[in-house]
């Protein structure tokens, strides 16, 4: 059985599109990446999952239950983090986390336990006042409050904002703690890396519509390079334009810029015979491989 | 049960503020009779050289001011208009909450439906409403006994609460009926002050021009008039059950419409 199934779900808020034929499979047990710049319709899917908004077409279960009809019982499974966390400024930590915990059938002495060892992994102070927290604490409630009932089903909403890199560490190491007891996650991000560093499998959503989805190391092997040279003389462009991989290639005076994706050999030879005074490779950002890699392959 | 606890602690402070304010109403109010009372002059001659439209719009025709009772007529319709305005504001307020704060991605992804939200909600809030409401009713007892030297009016003081509960519930339900068709919480708030305000200022209208007597139903202040209430001694039956139809159908509204609309987040 999946975890999640989307088929053709799709969302209209009034006349201007939110998601369209949305289709994700993902399976229990994994670990799935959704990734696309901002707006292109990851938090959109996301809040239709969980019944915040209502879909305008298609369908979505979550363990085989459907999402409109069976909303309370499915959530009783779903650990969720919103990319901004807002609570009840007047409630402490731990009054937030105990009201957040009464909502479950699980056993209350459970949970606070839970909430305690959470926080201590966190360190997070639950007697502090919601209002008095810094932003990067209040996602660790938000963390907390996603995980203290155990849920099969973990739905991450670019969660990792505030926290600071050693924080973020630890987070993910939970994460894949909670992944080998197997519980399913659903990552969201703009961050490509992010993504590659937890994720099996990933679908890279664009304006509302799910341009690809693909295994984690398919995408690294097809990863793009970005090649930046600055040469002594003008540069022949033919090379370049001659070598397999090479896209958006703009040459202006002495300077070279394109993308590049296949044997990294294959391109150092030609730049091996050039008098160069600079070089960058990087690695090109999310943007730039929506622009100019699958827009291109589509 | 814990959300509706939840929404009893938020609220806790407002009621008691309300609650204050409500008591300081009758209490100065009835305080003012007791000096012109006092005064030996007729306040009745006093308010009879004011032009018509003044009376009205002052609310004081057709009582007899020298009386305490026709004092607490006129003044209750200072009382419905703050209780009505506690009710219209706690309506939107505590439905709508949720999304102004932003605490709906909290809220609406545990496992339980909206419309067991908006119940615990609705108790919680009409929880709120009889505590004012209780609080008019004993607060306007000791005041009319106390500054009226012992007039005792209690059976028309039960009437007129009875008639001030359902102007509660009306407006009450007209702020969780706005919210519930209204996706931006601000706009829903504001909207329904303002039926509040058109339906206030259309019941002085009412009073002032007979013409548009007509228009009385469209205005909840018309069915639970002081003057009418006392003279009868009873509610208007024909505007008890048009009051209970219109609480239904907001009730219905209310629930049907949030059920199925998009949460702002």
């Amino acid at each position: 059985m999946n975890a999640i199934e989307t088929t053709k779900l799709t969302k209209y808020y009034g006349k201007s599109l939110g998601i369209q034929d949305v289709d994700l499979a993902i399976k229990e047990g994994e670990i799935f990446g959704f990734i696309g710049p901002n707006g292109a319709g990851k938090s959109t899917t996301i809040r239709t999952l969980l019944g915040l908004i209502h879909p305008t077409g298609g369908s979505a279960t979550i363990f085989g239950k459907d999402i409109t009809k069976y909303g309370p019982a499915i959530k009783e499974e779903i650990g969720y983090l919103p990319s901004e966390v807002f609570y009840y400024d007047d409630m402490r930590v731990i009054d937030l986390l105990r009201y957040s915990g009464s909502f479950y059938k699980k056993n209350p002495g459970v949970i606070a336990k839970r909430i305690k060892e959470l926080a201590a992994y966190l360190d997070l102070d639950l007697k502090k006042k919601i209002d008095d927290l810094s932003y990067g604490n209040k996602k660790k409630v938000g963390i907390i409050q996603g995980l203290l009932h155990e849920p099969k089903l973990i739905i991450l909403d670019e969660p990792t904002g505030g926290l600071d890199p050693l924080m973020q560490q630890r987070f993910f190491d939970l994460l894949r703690q909670e992944n080998k007891k197997g519980v399913t996650i659903l990552f969201s991000s703009h961050i490509l890396s992010e993504v590659q560093k937890l994720c099996d499998r990933v679908a890279i959503i664009k304006e509302g519509k799910i341009i690809r989805i693909e295994t984690i190391s398919s995408l690294v092997e097809n990863a793009h390079k970005r090649f930046k040279l600055e040469t002594v003389e003008k540069i022949d462009a033919k090379p370049f334009a001659d070598l397999k991989g090479v896209s958006d290639l703009v040459i202006t005076g002495n300077l070279v810029s394109f993308l590049y994706r296949g044997r990294i050999n294959d391109v150092t030879k030609i730049i091996a015979g050039l008098d160069l005074a600079n070089m960058l490779v990087e690695e090109p950002d999310l943007e730039e491989i929506f622009l100019h890699y699958y827009q291109k392959d589509e | 049960m814990n959300l509706f606890s939840r929404e009893i602690k938020a609220y806790r402070k407002s009621l008691f503020f309300w609650s204050i304010g409500m008591i300081a109403l009758v209490g100065s109010g009835m305080a003012k009779f007791a000096t012109y009372s006092g005064g030996g002059q007729s306040m009745n001659e006093l308010i009879a050289q004011f032009p018509k439209s003044i009376q009205t719009i002052f609310g004081l025709t057709g009582f007899d001011l020298n009386t305490a009772s026709g004092y607490f007529g006129v003044l209750f319709a200072y009382i419905a208009l703050m209780a009505t305005v506690h009710a219209v504001l706690l309506g939107a307020d505590i439905i709508s909450k949720e999304e102004r704060d932003r605490t709906s991605e909290f809220l609406f992804v545990k496992p339980i439906s909206r419309l067991k939200v908006i119940s615990s909600k609705l108790l919680a809030g009409l929880s709120n409403l009889i505590v004012l409401n209780l609080v008019t009713l004993f607060s306007s007892i000791y005041f009319i006994n106390y500054f009226g030297h012992g007039v005792s009016m209690n059976s028309d003081v039960y009437v007129l609460m009875a008639g001030l509960f359902f102007l509660q519930l009306l407006f009450f339900f007209v702020g969780t009926v706005m919210v519930a068709l209204i996706k931006r919480p601000k706009t829903s708030a504001s909207l329904a002050t303002s039926v509040l305000l058109v339906t206030f200022i259309l019941t002085y209208l009412i009073n002032i021009n007979e013409h548009l007597d007509g228009l009385k139903y469209l205005t909840p202040f018309k069915y639970f008039d002081a003057k009418n209430i006392m003279t009868d001694g009873t509610l208007n039956p024909v505007y008890v059950v048009l009051s209970l139809g219109l609480i239904v159908a907001m009730v219905f509204v209310t629930y049907r419409a949030y059920n199925r609309r998009d949460l702002s987040i």
